[in-house]
């Protein structure tokens, strides 16, 4: 047995080990309640939050493309009220940290969801969805831009005492320009990188294969671009990087932490392999032994260039 | 309850031009599978494809209580069944499942009509067979298999081992009458109305027969299929348009795959 010391903080948010499921892609966690223990997952980002409940773009919602997949879901979810009163009980119950993921259609929503969640108990942190390529509105309108980032996260702030994480959009000219926004505005830790805005047609009806006409990709296609941004970022900022981006292993995960990331997010691979992100935990420590390293703490950010 | 097993490939042979058979080993989570539910098969380690496929169980061997292997047909069609049917028993798979919501069925009805186009026999095969199991009387089931020529039209023996009456159509009258199944199905609704029409096939093929069911005032489920990434209820990327605008969507795998057909925009 090994004594490798797993542990990192999050702005402090605490994590038992650096490997969380990234939201939209573990449901409520009781999704997988009969495949692994969920308490071996360093923390939980549910389903994307909005005060009221919203019905998600039409079908076709997905499609697979080389190394990956576009999804245009349109943050189907059952509205704040049905959150607490559905998913909340169980998520409670989890000895592994919950964090809510919200977003909003205006400022003023993203400042009221924050406002509840301060005052609700089982939720350990939140994380700020500035960046869905697949809704009309919030989401990506907001990360877009470095100044309403930035508004959007001193919104949040002023009504959020917890840990408080900013989730970026990769489509954008400097990715940095925004992460250091939000920084400046407040925020506790970042994350990147959400999906990249795609498409793909289909050639016998010419018409788009997603109803959406775009959508996100995500899976390992996109994994190169994740690293790259999250080392380009981790220059210009002093909070914590939670790198997400194509993981599937824990060879990915740990390019992601060598390259400055304090912990990471499993999205894709949670649909391809729902044990991934235990075998990624699993692989990293098994690193760590191999290495002859004590802690994973000591990995992150320590690129040689 | 949700489970994911590697299972060992007991079998995997072509029954005829680019439909084959798979015989996997199943756990006991399994003795609760019923007709319509699936699994989702991770054809490929290496990713390529990424996605898991769904595949609806087209049999159980063994009994209820004691699942042996789950049976599996599917049509070769892309890179994930192309790598399938080049696997050999004693190969593992990485299986999830049993999933999603099957075929409601009240033994208490008269009469069952089943209706399968082409490689959507395999939850209607499973179907037959579990109502024969739970002692619905076989001669009151009456089966239609339509398919695109005599290779697509799979499992008429299986039914009628079963003591199931089968009637065949197919597009190039290579085998029955050269129509499309519901040609018959519409005919024998009409003559003797069942209890309830249990269907799965392309969604043209379904529409026609909730279409049918309709005219005729007869109850109708079907099994569709959807996109879908998890399986399990965590992407909703598996939405399913629904009949009365302005409702919210139901998903695929968890709501269905079998739903009332009243319920869909088919």
């Amino acid at each position: 047995m090994t004594t490798c010391d797993l542990s990192v903080n999050i702005g402090g948010l605490e994590l038992k080990n650096p490997v969380l499921t990234a939201s939209g892609t573990f449901g409520y966690a009781k999704e997988f309640e009969t495949i692994f223990d969920l308490n071996r997952l360093g923390g939980i980002i549910v389903k994307g939050l909005s005060l009221m409940p919203s019905k998600g773009n039409a079908p076709p919602r997905i499609v697979e493309t080389s190394c990956g997949m576009l999804n245009a879901i349109g943050l189907e979810n059952a509205g704040l009220d049905a959150f607490i009163s559905d998913k909340l009980p169980f998520l409670k119950n989890l000895k592994t940290p919950v964090l809510a993921n919200i977003y909003g259609t205006g400022i003023e929503a993203y400042a009221e969801l924050a406002a509840r969640l301060n005052d609700i108990e089982g939720i350990s942190a939140i994380e700020v969805n500035i960046s869905c390529p697949n809704v009309k509105e919030g989401g990506i309108a907001f990360g877009a831009n470095a100044s309403t980032a930035g508004k959007v996260t001193e919104a949040v702030r002023k009504n959020y005492q917890g840990p408080l994480i900013v989730k970026l959009s990769p489509n954008v000219t400097d990715i940095t320009c925004i992460a250091k926004s939000v920084q400046d505005s407040g925020a506790d830790a970042v994350s990147l990188i959400n999906t990249i805005t795609a498409m793909a047609v289909d050639i016998h009806t010419r018409r788009p294969k997603l109803a959406n006409i775009t959508g996100g990709l995500s899976g390992p296609a996109i994994k190169p671009v994740a690293v790259r941004m999250v080392w380009q970022t981790a220059q210009a900022i002093n909070i914590p990087i939670i790198g997400v981006g194509g993981i599937m292993t824990a060879g990915d995960a740990l390019e992601f932490i060598i390259a400055g990331a304090s912990a990471v997010q499993v999205g894709t691979a949670n649909f391809v392999n729902p044990l991934a992100a235990i075998e990624i935990i699993e692989g990293i420590e098994a690193y760590l032994a191999q290495q002859s390293l004590t802690s994973v703490r000591s990995l992150i950010g320590c690129l040689q260039v | 309850m949700i489970k994911q097993d590697n299972a060992t490939i007991i079998w995997n042979r072509s029954l005829a031009g680019t439909v084959y058979s798979m015989g996997l080993t199943c756990s006991s989570a399994y003795q609760s599978a019923v007709p319509g539910q699936f699994v989702m098969v991770q054809t490929n380690k290496d990713l390529q494809p990424l996605l898991r496929r769904p595949f609806s169980i087209s049999s159980i061997v063994g009994n209820q209580q004691l699942p042996k292997a789950i049976e599996l047909l599917y049509k070769v069609v892309g890179k994930g069944t192309g790598r399938l049917s080049g696997l050999k028993p004693g190969q593992q798979l990485s299986l999830l499942g049993p999933l999603g919501k099957g075929f409601a069925i009240d033994p208490r009805r008269q009469t069952h009509y089943l209706a399968a186009g082409g490689i959507g026999v395999a939850p209607i095969r499973f179907l037959a067979q579990y109502m024969k199991s739970i002692g619905i009387d076989t001669s009151c089931i009456r089966v239609f298999i339509g398919g695109q020529s005599q290779d697509d039209l799979l499992c008429q023996a299986d039914f009628e081992a079963l003591g199931i009456r089968a009637t065949i159509t197919t597009d190039d009258g290579s085998a029955g009458d050269q129509c499309l199944i519901t040609d018959p199905l519409a005919q024998a609704v009409q003559k003797h109305p069942p209890d309830m029409v249990y269907a799965c096939g392309p969604r043209g093929m379904l529409a026609c027969v909730a279409g049918i069911a309709r005219q005729y005032n007869v109850a109708c489920q079907v099994s569709i299929e959807t996109m879908m990434a998890c399986g399990i209820g965590a992407c909703l990327g598996c939405a399913v348009q629904l009949s009365q605008e302005g409702q919210s969507y139901l998903h695929a795998c968890l709501d269905g795959p079998v739903f009332d057909a009243k319920l869909l925009a088919l």
